[in-house]
C-alpha cells in the first residue's frame, strides 16, 4: 500500500518536474528564438559588409543583394591593406590604437574626477558649472572647427597628435554626466562609513567610489574607445601627413566618386576595422556584467 | 555598518539624518580641486573658440577673408526669408521626437532581455551592440543604400507580407524613416547604458520584492524602474542633445546633399553645407547658437520635471 | 687682436650662413584629392621628382573629395595652405579673388614653367582676369557612352556625331519599348547639362560679370527639363527617386550600364575607365558627344578637369611651380600617371603614352581629339555664388519638385530665375 502511495507521489512529482521542464525548455526556445532572430536582423546589413568584401569587382554592383559571393576573393583584404604611397594599414591601425588607446585612458580617468567633485563635494558655483559643461555639449562641431584650428595653428600643434590627444585630459561632458548619475546612485552610508573607519576625501574617492562605479568606467571607456576609433574630422583637420592618417581618415580617402575607386578594398578594411572595437568590447562585458558587489553595504 | 542598506531606503521616506548632513558641507577646496581638470580644458581649449563662434554669428565670413560685421541680418535672414531653414528645423524636431523615444524603448526593452544569466547572452549582446560599432564610415553609406535598395532587404521582407516596398531612398516620404531606422539601429551605446545601470541594482531589492510576493511585472515597475530614473534620466538628456545634433548619418544616407527635397536635411548638415559648401560661416554660427538655445531650453524642462520622478539611491527621496 | 677675432668671427659667421643657404633643403606641400589608385601615382611621381631634385622634399597630404575642401579652407583660415594644392575649374575664380591663389605668369615668363608643348586653348581655364593660376592637369569633356550591344539588340542604329536632343529623345523611348531597359542612365538633370545646353546654343548660364543669368530665353530650359518629364513617364530613364536612391553619391562603378541596366550614360570622358572596368573588359562600349541642341554647336567643351595651383601662402612658388612643370611636362611622370585625371595637356606627353593606354583610355583619348576638333569654346569659370546658386536653388526649389512632379515646370522655371537672380545679384 505504501509502496503504491510513494510511486503516485514520485510519479506526480516526476509529471510536475517534467512540466516545469518543458515549460522552461519553451521558455529557453522563445527567448533564443525571437532574441537571436532579432540579433540575426541587427547585423545583417554588418554580414553584407563581409560579405562584400569578399566579392571580386565585378560581382558587387551587380550582385548586390545577396549575402553569399559567388567566388570568393581574399584580393580585397590584400590590396586594401596595402594602403597607399606604401603606407600600409599597419601604419593606419598603429596611429589608431594610439589615438583611441591613449584617448580613451585620458578621458576616463579625468571624467571620474571630474563627476566626483559634482557628484559628493558641494562648492560654489557647482550647479553653474555643471551647466556649462553641458551647454558645451550643444554646440555642433562644425562651427568651432575653425576656431580651434586657428588657436591650435597658432600653438605649432598642427601636423602632430597633440590637439587630439592634449583636449581629453580635461574629461568629456558625456562621462562626466554619465559618472555622476552613477554616483549618485551609490548610498552616502558609505561615505559615512569610510569617514569614520579615517577615510580622506581622496581615499574616499579612490577605494570606495571609484570601484562602486566600474561598470561606468568600463561602459564609458568603451565608448570613448569607439568614439575615438571612427573620429575622423579632427585626424583631418590637424594630421597632414599621411603616415600620421588613422584608420577612419585612411578609408575617406580611398573613396572618390568621380574617380575609380576600389570599393572591395573599402568594403574588406571597413569590415575589419570593426573587428579591435568589437574585441573591446567583448572583453569588457563581464566587467560591466558583474555589477557592484553590495557586500560592501551588509558589513 | 550593520544592516543599513538600500531596503531601508525603497519607498519609504527618509528622513534627512545628522550624518548626512555632513556631507553637505561645502568644501570648495576641494571641488574646485577635482573640477579643475575639465575647468583648465574648458578654459584653455573651449571658451575661447566658443567666444569666437558666437562673435562670428554676427558676421559674414567666407573663410577665405575677414570677417564682416552685420549685426542681426544672419538672424533676420535665418527667421524670415530661408525656405531651407525652417525645413531643417521640420525635419530635425521630426526625427527627435521619433527616432529618440524609439531608441530609447529599444535600449530599455533590449538591456532587459539580455540583462539574464542564460547561454549565449553575451554572444546576443555583441550581436545587439555591433551596429553603434559600425558608425559612420563610407562602408556603411553603401550598405545602408543596399538594404533600403529598390530589392534591398527591407524590401525583400516586406514583399514576403506581400506589400510593395516604396522607393526608400528616393522617395521625400519615405527617406526620413530610413535615417530614423538607422538610428534606431544603433540603440546599443543606450542599451549598454542600461544594462550597467540594470546591473547596478543590488539583487537584495528583488528579493525582498519576492518576498513580498511580487510578480514580474510589479518587480518591473516598483523595483527597476525607479532604480533605473537616473540612468533613465542621463540617457534621455544626452539622446535628446545628440538626436538634435545629429550629422554624420543624415549625411552618409543623403550622400551630404539632404536629398531627396531636404526631406533628410537635418538642422546640422544644412549648417554644414552654408559652412563648407558656400562658405558662409557667420550664417552657419548663427545657426549653431539658436540650436543651442533651443537644445538647452529643452534640456532644462527635461532637467526640472527630473525632480518629480528621478530617484537617487544617494539621496533617499520619494 | 679683439679686432682680428671680431672679424674672424664675422667671416666665420657670414660663411657658414652661405653654406647653409647653399646645403637647404626646400620643404614643400602637396595637397590633392582623388582615391587610392590616383594617391599611389601622384605619390611616386611626387618621388620621382624628388630623386631628380635632392633638395627638394615634398610632404603630402592626400584626401577624398569632400574632405579636401573642408581641410583645405580650414587651412586657409589658418593661414597654413600646402605650397601646391589641386584645384577645380568650379572653385579656381573664388579662391583667386579671395587671394588665395599665387599668379604664375612672371614663372612662365622665366621659363620655370614650360608650355611650348601646350596649346592656348588648355591653359585659358585656369586664367582669371587674364592672369595663369591654375595649371591645368588634364583634360575632360562631358560624353554619352553607348553600349553597343544593346544597341544590336533593339535593332536601333548608333547615333551620330551631330545628334540633336530631339534624336536623343527618339532613341531613348526605342530602345526601352523594345528591350525593356532604361534607354539612357541617371544624372542628365544635373546643371551641368543646363549650362551645356546654353552653351550649345550659343549663350551661356551666367553673364559675364557672374550677377546675373546669361540668358533671356527660357525656352530651351523649358523645353529639355519637358523632355526628362516625358522620358521619365515613359520609364526609359531613371525616375527621380530612383536616381536618388540608387545612383547619387555611389561612385561611377555603380552606373547603370555598368549592369546593362541602362543602354546610355552620360559622365565625364576620364570615368570611362572605372566603369569600363567596372562593367568587364568584353563590353563593347563606345563615347560620343553629347546630344546637341538643334542648329546649335556642340553641347560640350574641352574643360579643365583638375588643377594644381600655388597657394598664396607657399614660401618658395619657384620650386612649387617646377614640381608643376614636371607634372606637366614629363613623360616618364606621366607614364606613372597614365591619365587618370584626364588627357595630359602637352601634347608631346599624349603622343608619348600612347602605347600604353588600355582599350578604354585609347576611347578616352580619342574621344578627346575628336572634342577639340567639335566643340563650343570653354566658358567662362563658374561665378563665386554658383555653389549657393546650385545648392540652395536648383535642386531643392526648382527641379526636384518639378522632377516628383510637385511644382508646374513654367512656374519651376520662373522661381529659378527669380532666386538665381538675387543670389547672383547679392553682395
Amino acid at each position: 500500500m505504501m509502496k503504491a502511495t510513494e510511486i503516485t507521489q514520485a510519479g506526480i512529482a516526476e509529471k510536475e518536474k517534467k512540466k516545469a521542464q518543458k515549460k522552461q525548455l519553451f521558455r529557453a526556445i522563445l527567448y533564443h528564438g525571437s532574441v537571436g532572430l532579432l540579433g540575426f536582423i541587427m547585423i545583417y546589413p554588418i554580414l553584407w559588409l563581409f560579405a562584400a568584401s569578399l566579392k571580386g569587382p565585378e560581382e558587387i554592383w551587380v550582385n548586390m543583394a545577396s549575402l553569399i559571393p559567388k567566388k570568393i576573393v581574399i584580393a580585397n583584404y590584400v590590396n586594401g591593406w596595402k594602403g597607399f604611397g606604401n603606407i600600409t594599414f599597419t601604419t593606419f591601425y598603429k596611429n589608431s590604437f594610439i589615438f583611441a588607446g591613449i584617448g580613451t585612458l585620458l578621458h576616463v580617468s579625468s571624467s571620474a574626477l571630474v563627476a566626483f567633485a559634482f557628484a559628493r563635494i558641494k562648492f560654489v558655483g557647482q550647479k553653474f558649472w555643471f551647466g556649462v559643461m553641458l551647454l558645451t555639449l550643444m554646440l555642433p562641431q562644425q562651427v568651432l572647427l575653425i576656431p580651434q584650428y586657428i588657436m591650435f595653428s597658432k600653438l605649432g600643434w598642427v601636423n602632430t597628435f597633440a590637439p587630439l590627444l592634449v583636449p581629453r585630459l580635461f574629461g568629456h561632458p558625456f562621462f562626466i554626466f554619465l559618472m555622476v548619475q552613477f554616483i549618485r546612485g551609490i548610498p552616502k552610508e558609505l561615505d559615512d562609513a569610510a569617514e569614520i573607519d579615517g577615510c580622506s576625501r581622496a581615499g574616499l574617492f579612490f577605494r570606495i567610489i571609484l570601484p562602486l562605479i566600474q561598470p561606468a568606467i568600463i561602459t564609458a571607456g568603451i565608448f570613448s574607445f569607439y568614439w575615438t576609433w571612427g573620429d575622423f574630422m579632427t585626424p583631418l583637420i590637424y594630421l597632414n601627413n599621411p603616415k600620421l592618417y588613422t584608420i577612419s581618415l585612411a578609408l575617406r580617402t580611398y573613396a572618390d566618386p568621380a574617380a575609380a575607386t576600389d570599393w572591395g578594398a573599402i568594403f574588406a578594411m571597413s569590415a575589419l576595422s570593426l573587428v579591435p572595437v568589437f574585441i573591446i568590447f567583448i572583453m569588457c562585458q563581464k566587467y560591466i556584467i558583474e555589477g557592484i558587489s553590495t557586500s560592501g553595504l551588509k558589513g | 555598518m550593520k544592516g543599513s542598506s538600500s531596503q531601508d531606503v525603497i519607498g519609504k521616506t527618509v528622513e534627512p539624518s545628522r550624518k548626512r548632513k555632513r556631507h553637505y558641507r561645502h568644501d570648495n577646496l576641494a571641488g574646485y580641486a577635482f573640477l579643475s581638470p575639465w575647468l583648465i580644458g574648458f578654459v584653455l581649449f573651449v571658451f575661447l573658440p566658443i567666444a569666437a563662434s558666437f562673435f562670428l554669428a554676427f558676421t559674414k565670413y567666407d573663410i577665405l577673408r575677414a570677417p564682416r560685421w552685420v549685426g542681426l541680418a544672419n538672424f533676420e535672414k535665418m527667421f524670415t526669408r530661408d525656405l531651407r531653414y525652417w525645413r531643417s528645423v521640420k525635419v530635425t524636431f521630426f526625427y527627435v521626437f521619433t527616432a529618440i523615444p524609439l531608441r530609447l524603448v529599444f535600449a530599455l526593452i533590449c538591456a532587459m532581455l539580455l540583462n539574464t544569466k542564460r547561454r549565449m547572452v553575451s554572444v546576443y549582446r555583441a550581436l545587439y551592440y555591433a551596429p553603434s560599432v559600425v558608425g559612420t564610415s563610407v562602408a556603411v553609406a553603401v550598405m545602408w543604400r543596399e538594404v533600403f535598395g529598390k530589392e534591398g532587404l527591407v524590401n525583400y521582407i516586406l514583399a514576403g507580407f506581400g506589400i510593395a516596398g516604396p522607393i526608400w531612398l528616393g522617395d521625400p516620404n519615405t527617406a526620413i524613416w530610413t535615417l530614423i531606422v538607422l538610428a534606431a539601429w544603433q540603440f546599443g551605446s543606450p542599451m549598454l547604458i542600461f544594462l550597467a545601470g540594470l546591473k547596478q541594482i543590488p539583487p537584495e531589492l528583488y528579493e525582498s520584492a519576492s518576498i513580498d510576493g511580487a510578480d514580474r511585472w510589479r518587480k518591473f515597475l516598483h523595483v527597476t524602474l525607479p532604480m533605473l530614473t537616473s540612468v533613465i534620466l542621463f540617457n534621455m538628456v544626452m539622446q535628446m542633445i545628440s538626436g538634435f545634433l545629429i550629422f554624420a548619418q543624415a549625411f552618409i544616407v543623403s550622400n551630404g546633399t539632404g536629398a531627396p527635397m531636404d526631406s533628410l536635411l537635418v538642422y546640422a548638415l544644412y549648417l554644414y553645407r552654408q559652412a563648407f559648401v558656400t562658405f558662409k560661416m557667420g550664417y552657419s554660427s548663427a545657426m549653431a547658437w539658436v540650436l543651442l538655445l533651443v537644445i538647452a531650453f529643452f534640456t532644462a524642462i527635461v532637467f526640472k520635471s527630473s525632480q518629480y520622478w528621478v530617484f537617487y539611491e544617494s539621496e533617499g527621496g520619494e | 687682436m679683439k679686432k682680428l677675432v671680431g672679424c674672424l668671427l664675422v667671416v666665420v659667421m657670414v660663411s657658414s650662413m652661405g653654406l647653409m643657404a647653399f646645403a637647404e633643403d626646400i620643404e614643400l606641400r602637396i595637397a590633392w584629392w582623388g582615391s587610392q589608385n590616383r594617391h599611389d601615382r601622384t605619390i611616386k611621381v611626387i618621388e620621382m621628382f624628388m630623386k631628380e631634385h635632392p633638395n627638394i622634399k615634398i610632404s603630402y597630404e592626400p584626401s577624398g573629395w569632400n574632405d579636401h575642401w573642408t581641410k583645405m579652407s580650414t587651412q586657409a583660415a589658418g593661414g597654413n595652405l600646402p605650397d601646391i594644392m589641386q584645384q577645380d575649374y568650379a572653385r579656381v575664380e573664388e579662391w583667386v579673388e579671395k587671394g588665395m591663389l599665387h599668379p604664375l605668369d612672371e614663372l612662365v615668363e622665366s621659363g620655370v614653367l614650360d608650355f611650348s608643348n601646350v596649346s592656348e586653348g588648355n591653359l585659358s581655364g585656369g586664367m582669371v582676369n587674364g592672369k595663369l593660376y591654375a595649371v591645368n592637369i588634364g583634360t575632360n569633356s562631358e560624353c554619352w557612352l553607348l553600349d553597343v550591344d544593346a544597341f544590336e539588340k533593339a535593332g536601333v542604329a548608333l547615333p551620330p556625331q551631330d545628334w540633336t536632343l530631339d534624336d536623343f529623345e527618339k532613341i531613348a523611348l526605342e530602345i526601352h519599348e523594345k528591350s525593356g531597359i532604361w534607354g539612357m542612365g541617371d544624372g542628365i538633370d544635373n546643371e551641368q547639362r543646363w549650362k551645356s545646353n546654353y552653351l550649345s546654343s550659343g549663350t551661356w548660364a551666367y553673364s559675364d560679370d557672374g550677377k546675373a543669368l546669361g540668358y533671356t530665353d527660357n525656352q530651351l530650359h523649358i523645353d529639355y527639363i519637358n523632355m526628362l518629364l516625358r522620358l521619365q513617364e515613359a520609364g526609359a530613364i531613371p525616375s527621380r527617386a530612383d536616381e536618388v536612391a540608387e545612383f547619387d553619391g555611389q561612385g561611377v562603378e555603380a552606373k547603370a550600364i555598368v549592369s546593362g541596366k541602362a543602354a546610355m550614360d552620360y559622365m565625364w570622358s576620364n570615368q570611362i575607365v572605372a566603369v569600363w572596368n567596372a562593367a568587364g573588359e568584353d563590353r563593347n562600349i563606345v563615347m560620343v558627344h553629347p546630344p546637341r541642341t538643334k542648329g546649335g554647336t556642340a553641347a560640350n567643351y574641352v574643360k579643365p578637369g583638375q588643377f594644381l595651383s600655388v597657394t598664396a601662402h607657399s614660401k618658395h612658388p619657384k620650386e612649387a611651380a617646377m614640381f608643376i612643370d614636371y607634372f606637366t611636362n614629363s613623360v616618364e611622370a606621366n607614364k606613372v600617371l597614365l591619365a587618370e585625371r584626364g588627357v595630359p595637356i602637352s601634347s608631346v606627353v599624349a603622343e608619348g603614352l600612347k602605347p600604353l593606354l588600355t582599350a578604354s583610355q585609347l576611347e578616352m583619348f580619342d574621344y578627346m581629339a575628336r572634342v577639340e576638333q567639335d566643340s563650343s569654346p570653354l566658358p567662362p569659370p563658374d561665378p563665386i555664388k554658383h555653389a549657393e546658386v546650385i545648392d540652395n536653388v536648383y535642386w531643392p526649389e526648382f527641379m526636384d519638385p518639378i522632377l516628383y512632379g510637385q511644382m508646374s515646370v513654367e512656374d519651376g522655371i520662373a522661381r529659378f530665375r527669380e532666386l538665381a537672380s538675387e543670389i547672383l545679384a547679392e553682395d
